[in-house]
Formats: structure tokens, sequence, C-alpha cells
């Protein structure tokens, strides 16, 4: 194997498999007529078996580049079985979810997929083109899955909103990396940081830096959706089905914070940070002010909701305030905890919102108060959800409390007391929220409906559940893991 | 398994939860059998533990082990790594200030599964949560790595929130959040206390970051900026958040008014857990890993704590007066107990400290009757308005015999147990080297006269006068009802007597911890 191209193929097997696989799920879906979507369901779950088997494959293997833009790391790696993952559960929701039945859901996973190959894309380049693309493409199969149930004027406003929102804040993004371009005169973020003419033109005169770095940042803010880039949050979520809620929420923004921490990494770490002096401070204080604000803001406003769809959204975005405390510290560590933050995230709100999309199907409406007493005639589940809401509000024995205990460590020993004392306070008022639907399932007298059961999907929420409080009792290899993962994004930073 | 037995005692209700979890719901009184078996046996291993386990040491002995890294001087240690990355232990010990708390805990929880079989409501999951609570309690008690007592710490809250939240009185949703958010707002701020203290030393376990803060090495040298925050020092803003912490538990005034709400909402059995043991966490923990972790910034604020203290003894007292319902009454009676603890403890004297230690154990017992006596008269007339009765003496003289028992054993009658502990707390507080503690003294002397004022006017009320018609046949107390309130008065009377079987235990610990903490001072 010494031809470059078949080695860069072999490189990029998983995203081949991945693109195969949503091709596949097409044709498919048109051979079945929509009838039997369920088969489409799961051909794209052995599909994502398969792809998660290339991406084992390329567990530990030595960091390096396929066709001189896609990076092929343990730092994408993580993100990309995590993806995987999160994308089976989704699929798994999108099959047992009983309001999506009566619709031909083929296209579903379709559209899923590919939404899967921006994200890995997203996540293993330091070329910022290639980077849009992908970011492109995971937006705009986001845009047609929010808008999914045609009929729906809520899902309609969700996609139209999304559009508009994502259109305009890509633009600026890329009117960023056309600046950043302009000072470096290379697209490779590994190249840009010691770029002689930025280290000059940063010495002389750091406003056009500065610039690119706030437009650019504003790009990825939208697509975690940091306040003030929030706007389109809620309704987006709580319009679009509560699986593609739950892909948006959960693999989406996650993968935006991959995408985020390597452009950090690349330009404020290793040898970023010798060239370009303190100016990762200065970023470092705007991203801690960003998040202060965003989890503040995102936890009062989940105070008030009275729908549970809106409320996951709104701690959504609380979290992603949380997570932003990591990266604020602009430290290897940090940012290692932000990991963790977003493993633990992706365990404790898959589960949650597999817990809505069970709920919904039963009871067809997505209010809290529509589940009271649920918690005596579905105990199981509704006993998970709990640990998921303690798991989420961060209190121990569980996979969130770990995770914040990580970032609460990392920001006080970087002298950011003040943002962990307002994260910490945050904890207190989430709890009261977290706490609204642990009440109405069980301190509430029980509804008229009956329950019915749902085995499979209470299985996997009950795995989820499992996971959320075993990984808090034995962390090791989730944060071994994690800050692994980081040792190799900040090896290619430095190459 | 003797080395183990800490491990034992505080997993077995866990034990029991996981098989109580897996019978079916409708086998009540497997359920109950299994649930009583796991806190007896805990009961049985606790008192063990306490009468033959336990070896007195001296002090002597105990600043002996300081040598060997434990400046406790901790019995059944069992230590191994837990959460390599962050060096969190699994580490649990006990001294002459757990021990007793760790019996206490036992018999109480053994009690309060006895007296829930009264509640025909407690299913399956009331059972469970119980022994999960038991868990989470007991943890505490044991715990000597700082990032494992805060786990336990959190543990016990979910529980308590469904305990009193699903089967509580008709205010128990509102209740029961407040109790969860007050408690949460406080170890949120020990949380950041717990990760600045690690940060600054490396370490989780507690006589380590005893040995470190006596010694002055644990001043935030390591931290950015030193560990200053908004002006002031690493070690005075680390005591304060801890401080407010336990303080919520106490619960000091004027964090105190989670527990009126909690406990007249509380089912029985639930408010005798909740002032029998919860509220002598915030006490215990003050001990272990608050005062001794920031020793300076104690002895500098040593008179603002007497000051809450004192406070808490006084307004609840004088609050409990004006209360018309019978629980409220005892609740506003709990934080006038507690009060003693804070200004015992303030006082810094071995009498003071070693009085606010037994006050704790002696209002565990005390406190768990009274509220067992409130459950008594409750379960019958289906209210606590302390004007809706009258007369019950004549009807129900043994319920009265105990009843007397137990009101005069929480307003501190000589020959029972509140007497000794609330006696020594004022007397160490006159010792005080910081003479202000004497005014202080003669302001809580008042606090003693409101107390017997509402205990007698109580009394009075509900049992002299003119009998009430309506409960002419009310039923005497039962022998369930007699076989729970036994045990605590049966201590309360014991250690009124001999109060040396709770002081001889506490004492080298108590002279320990004060020696270590004077040598800053």
């Amino acid at each position: 194997m010494s031809n470059p191209y078949l080695e860069g193929l072999a490189s990029i097997a998983p995203e081949i498999v991945l693109t195969v696989t949503a091709l596949a799920a097409l044709v498919f879906d048109l051979v079945v007529k929509g009838r039997e979507s369920v088969r489409v369901g799961y051909l794209s779950l052995a599909g994502l078996a398969a792809t998660a088997w290339f991406l084992f494959g390329q567990w530990g293997v030595e960091a390096h580049t396929a066709f001189g833009m896609v990076s092929i790391d343990q730092f994408g790696n993580f993100f990309k079985l995590f993806t995987v993952a999160a994308l089976a559960v989704v699929v798994l929701y999108v099959m047992h979810d009983r309001r999506e039945r009566k619709s031909g859901v083929g296209e579903y996973y379709f559209l899923l997929l590919g939404a899967a190959i921006g994200i890995f894309f997203m996540v293993s380049t330091n070329n910022l083109l290639l980077m849009v693309l992908g970011f492109e493409l995971l937006s705009l199969s986001s845009y047609s899955l929010a808008g999914f149930h045609k009929g729906n004027r809520k899902s309609a406003e969700a996609s139209m909103k999304y559009v508009i929102f994502g259109g305009l804040s890509t633009g600026i993004m890329v009117y960023g990396i056309s600046l950043l371009y302009g000072l470096t005169g290379t697209i490779d973020l590994s190249l840009m940081a010691t770029s002689p003419n930025l280290v000059a033109q940063v010495g002389s005169n750091p406003i056009p830096f500065g610039i690119a770095t706030v437009l650019i940042l504003a790009g990825f803010a939208y697509k975690i959706s940091l306040a003030p880039f929030h706007f389109w949050t809620p309704d987006v979520y709580e319009g679009a089905p509560t699986p593609v809620t739950t892909f948006l929420a959960v693999a989406s923004k996650a993968a935006g914070f991959g995408a985020l921490l390597r452009f950090l990494a690349a330009l404020f770490l290793g040898q970023g940070a010798t060239a370009l002096g303190g100016y990762g401070e200065r970023v470092a204080l705007m991203l801690g002010l960003l998040a202060a604000i965003t989890m503040t803001l995102g936890n009062f406003a989940a105070l008030r909701q009275s729908s549970l769809k809106r409320m996951l959204a709104y701690s959504s975005i609380a979290h992603a305030g949380y997570v932003m405390v990591g990266i604020a510290c602009m430290t290897r560590e940090g940012f290692s905890a932000a990991m963790y933050y977003l493993a633990a995230y992706y365990f404790m709100n898959l589960g949650a919102f597999g817990f809505l999309v069970y709920f919904e199907g039963v009871t067809g409406s997505d209010t809290i108060d529509s589940l009271k007493g649920m918690g005596f005639k579905a105990p199981l589940i509704s006993m998970v959800m709990v640990a998921f809401l303690v798991s989420l509000t961060g209190l121990p024995p569980t996979v969130g409390f770990y995770g914040k205990y990580l970032l609460f460590v990392e920001g006080v020993d970087e002298g950011l007391l003040w943002l962990v004392m307002i994260a910490a306070l945050n904890s207190v008022v989430s709890l009261f929220y977290y706490l609204r639907v642990a009440k109405a399932l069980f301190l509430e007298k029980p509804a008229e409906q009956d329950a019915a059961p749902a085995p499979v999907l209470t299985g996997f929420v009950t795995v989820l559940g499992l996971a959320t409080v075993g990984l808090g009792l034995y962390v090791a290899p989730l944060e071994s893991w994690a800050s692994r993962s980081l040792d190799l994004i900040r090896g290619a930073a430095g190459s | 398994m003797q080395s183990q037995i800490l491990t034992w005692i505080t997993f077995l209700p866990l034990i029991g939860m996981a098989v109580i979890l897996l019978m079916p719901k409708t086998s009540m009184n497997a359920i109950k059998g299994v649930s009583l078996a796991a806190t007896f046996v805990a009961m049985v291993l606790g008192t063990w533990l306490y009468f033959s386990g336990f070896e007195q040491r001296s002090l002597a002995e105990i600043q002996a082990a300081r040598a060997g890294g434990d400046i406790l001087g901790a019995q059944f240690v069992q230590r191994f790594d837990w959460i390599d990355s962050i060096g969190a232990q699994y580490y649990v010990g006990i001294d002459g200030l757990s021990v007793a708390l760790v019996w206490l805990t036992t018999v109480l929880l053994f009690v309060g599964v006895i007296a829930s079989f009264g509640m025909e409501k407690a299913g399956k999951a009331y059972y469970a949560l119980l022994l999960m609570l038991e868990v989470g309690i007991l943890g505490v008690f044991v715990s000597l790595d700082l990032f494992l007592f805060y786990v336990f710490w959190e543990v016990m809250l979910l529980p308590m929130y469904f305990l009193i939240g699903i089967w509580g009185g008709p205010r128990r949703e509102y209740a029961a959040i407040k109790f969860f958010l007050y408690t949460l707002a406080g170890s949120v701020l020990m949380l950041v206390a717990i990760v600045a203290l690690r940060l600054d030393s490396g370490t989780f376990s507690i006589p380590q970051l005893t040995e470190l803060a006596v010694s002055g090495k644990l001043m935030g040298a390591s931290l950015p900026a030193h560990g200053v925050l908004l002006g002031m020092d690493f070690t005075t803003w680390v005591f304060w958040f801890l401080f407010v912490g336990f303080a919520i538990k106490v619960p000091v005034w004027p964090f105190h008014t989670w527990l009126p709400d909690a406990h007249v909402e509380a089912p029985t059995p639930i408010s005798v857990i909740l002032a029998g043991i919860l509220l002598k966490l915030g006490g215990y923990g003050m001990l272990r890993a608050c005062f001794p972790l920031a020793p300076d910034a104690f002895h500098e604020s040593a008179f603002a704590l007497g000051v809450l203290g004192v406070i808490s003894i006084v307004y609840g007292a004088f609050v409990a007066l004006g209360q018309s319902d019978f629980k409220k009454m005892v609740a506003y009676s709990s934080v006038s107990h507690m009060g003693y603890v804070l200004l015992g403890m303030a006082a810094f004297t071995v009498w003071g400290m070693e009085g606010a230690v037994l006050q704790m154990f002696n209002h565990g017992t005390s406190s768990a009757a009274l509220f067992l006596i409130v459950g008594v008269v409750y379960d019958r007339a289906h209210h606590r308005d302390l004007n809706g009765f009258g007369g019950l003496s004549q009807l129900m003289p043994r319920y009265w015999a105990l009843t007397t028992l137990g009101f005069f054993a929480a307003l501190g009658l000589p020959g029972l147990a509140g007497f000794v502990s609330e006696a020594m707390t004022l007397v160490g507080a006159f010792e005080a080297k910081d003479t202000r503690f004497q005014v202080l003294v003669l302001v809580s002397t008042l606090g003693i006269v409101f107390t017997a004022a509402f205990l007698l006017y109580a009394m009075q009320r509900v049992f002299l006068g003119k009998k009430n018609a309506k409960y002419e046949g009310i039923e005497e107390i039962n022998a369930r009802e007699v076989f729970c309130q036994a045990p605590f008065l049966f201590l309360c009377v014991l250690f009124g007597i001999l109060p040396y079987l709770l002081l001889d235990w506490m004492h080298p610990s108590v002279q320990n911890l004060i020696n270590i903490l004077k040598v800053q001072g």
C-alpha cells in the first residue's frame, strides 16, 4: 500500500461506510415504499455498527493527515464514536417513537446519516474550508430534519427559523475565516498559529485578528447555542420531532464543541500560545463571560417552561454554559474536563430525551403537567429519569456530578473562581426545574390514562441510566479516554 | 470482618434496598420484614461497635497516632484508592466524635422502620428510600475522605425529598422542594470549598487536611491570587462556605426556615429521623470538616458563631411558644436545642465542645421521642392543633405519662439527659477565653425559660383542663407505639443519670480536637 491515494481512502473508511449506508438507506426506502420503514432503520443500525468497527480499527493509530486535509487522530475519534453511538440511539428512538410511525419515515434515516457525515468531517480536520463544508452538511440535514413534520406549523416554523439563523451565522463565520486567511495566507489551522504574518500582525495591531476570531466564534456559538446566539434553540427544539431534537441537542451540539475545541487548541494552545502571546487570555475571558451569561440565562428561562421539551432545550443551553467553563480555562486540563463533561452530556441527555419520546407516545403531549402520576404507571423508566435529572443537576453519584466536579477544579485552578461560583449557584437553580419533573412523576396524583409499556425503549433508556450512575462511580475509563484524546490534538496542533 | 465493619454497617441497608426492589409490590409483609432485618442487623452491629468494638483510647494514644499520619486517631480504618486521577479514596473510620452518632443512627432507623408499620400508604418504594437514606447518613459519619463525605452527603437528599414529597402532608411538595433547595444551596458552596482545599493541598483525606491546616500550610498558596476572593483570604472564605453548608443542615438561624415546613409535612417516622439524626450531620460536619480545616478563621469568627447560636436558642424557643400546631412547636424547639450545639462549639472549651457533642446525641433521643408523641395523637385525632384537645390525661393516662417524661427531657430537667448537655455547653461557654461569651450565656438563659414555657403551656392545653367530649373514646397508646418510644425515653433517663457512658467515649477525641486546633490560636 504505497499509493497515498489508497492509504487516504483507508483512513477515511468510516466516512465512506457512512456515506454508502446513507445512500443505501435512501434507495432501500424507495424499494420498501415507506411501509416497512423499520427495516431501513435496521439497515442504518447495521451501517452504524460497521462504521463503529472501522473507527475502533483506527484506535490508537498515530495521528496523520489524509488527502492533506482530513486529520485522523484520537480527538476526532472520540467525537466520532460518540456521534455513532448517539445516532444509533436516535435511530432506535425513531423506530420506537409511536408518533413517528404514522408517516413514512424512510428519509429520516438518510438525513440523519447525512448529518453524521457532516459531523465526521467537521471534527476531524484542521482545514477550515473542510470544516465549513462539514458544518454546512450537518446544518442542511438538520434544517430538513427539523421541518420533517410537513403539516405541522411548529415544525415548519422551526425549520424556517433554523435556516435563517443558520445561514446568517455561517455567513458571519465564513467572513471571519476569510479575514483569517487574509492575515495568515493559509487555510490550515495547524499552520496558522505560527504563521509569521499573523504573529507580526498581532504584534503591531491585534484588531483585525480580534475581529476574525470573534466572527468565527460567533459561528461556533450559534451551533452550540451560547447566549446571545441561542434564540433559535428553544423554538427549533420544540418544533422538531423529538428524535430530531435529541440529535440536535446531543450529537450536533457536541460536534460543534468538538470543532470549537480544535480551533481554539490550534490557535491558542501549544505553539500558538507562545506565538500569539497572551492573546488567548483575552479570548478566554470573553468565553468565560459567554459561559456565565449562557448558563444563567438558560437556567432561568428553563424555570418558566411548562413543556418538558422546551425545558430540556433551555437546560441544554445551560449545559453548554457549563462546558464553556472548562474551555474558558484555556488549558489542556480545562479542555479535558470539557470533553469529559460532553461525554457525560451524551449519556444523560440521550436518556432524558428517550424518556420524552416514551411519554410523548403515551400521553400525546409534552407538557410537564401531563406527566402527573406517571411514576406509578411506568415505574422503571420514571426512576431512571430521576437518575438523569439528578445527573443533570450535578449531584453524586452520577457522571454529571463528576463532570461538573472536574470543571470546577479546573476553573478554580485557573483563577476563574467567580465563574465557578456562578456555575455552582446555577446548579441550585437548575435543581428547581429538574425536580418539577420528578415532582410531577411521583408526587402528584396519577392521571386517568394508562401508560402502555414499551419494553424496548425502556430497555435502552435503562441502559443509559445505568451508565449515567455507573460511570459516576467508576470514572477512570471515561476520564482517561477524554484526556488521552486531547494529547493527540495537541500533538497535531504542534506538528 | 472486624476491620471492614464500618463498610458492612454502611452498606447493609443498601443490600436490603436492593432485595426490596427485586421483590413484588404485593408482598408487603416480606418487604417490611426485609427492612426490619436490615436495620436490625445494622443496629446490632452499631451497638456492638459502640459498647464493645470501639476501643477507648487515652489522649496520649490518640496523640501517638498523629505520628502515623492520623491526627484524629480513628479506628476501624479502611482505606483504598477509589478515583485515582483525582486522588479520591474510599477512606472510612470512626473516632470518639462519630461513634455515638453511628450507633444512634442505626437505632433511629430501626425504630423508624417499626414506626412506619402504622402508615398504610407506605409501600415498597417507601422502605427502599428509607434504607437508602440510612446508607447516606451512615456514610457521612464514617467518611474520612472529603470527596466520599460529599458524595454520601448528597446521596441523602434524594430519598429525603421523596419521603417528604410523596408521603407527607398537604403542603408536602412545597416542603420537599424547599428542603432540597436549601440543602443543595449549602452543599454547592461546600463543593467549591472542597475543590479549593483539594487544589491547595493535593489531598482529600480529612486527617491529612487537618494536619496541614493546623500547621498553617493550608493557606491557598498554590492557588491563583493565593485564593483571595473579594478581599477575603483563602481560609476565611473556605471556612464560611463550609460553615454555611453545614449551618443550613443544623439549622442555624437564619437558615432555619426549611425546617418547620419539612417537619410539619413529613410523616412521623421521617420527622423522627430528620430531627433525630439529619440535623446532627450539620453539627458533626462542622466538627469534622469545617473548624479543623480552617482553624484561624474559626477562631476569628467564634464570637459570631456564638451569637448565631444564641439567636437560634432564644428565637427558636420564642417562636415555639407562639405555635398552635403541635408538630411545628416541636420543630422550632429543635432550632432552639441545636443552638446550644453551636454555642458550645464556638466557645472552644472542653466542656463546651463536649457539651455540644453530647447535646447532639441527647437532642437526637429527646426530639425523636417528641415527634413520636406528636405522631400518636395525630394518628388518632387527624389534627395537631394544640387548642383542639384538652383533658387527654384522663383519657390516655399512659400516653400522658410518657409525654411528660419526653417533655421534661426536652426542657432540661435535672436527672434527664438534656440537662447535662445544656448545662455543660453553658458552663463551657461561660469559661470561654473570650469574655463576651458570658453575655451570650446570660442571654441564652432566656431560651431556657421560653423552652419551659412552651412545653408546659402545650402540656396544659393538650392534657390538662376540661375533658374534650369529642375524644371520649380515643384509643390509648398501643404496644407498638410504646415500643417505639421506649428506647428513646430510656436513653434520655440513662444518659441523664450516667452521662459518662457517652462522655468517656468522646472525651479523648474532643480533647484532642481542642489541642490540635489550639496550636494555631
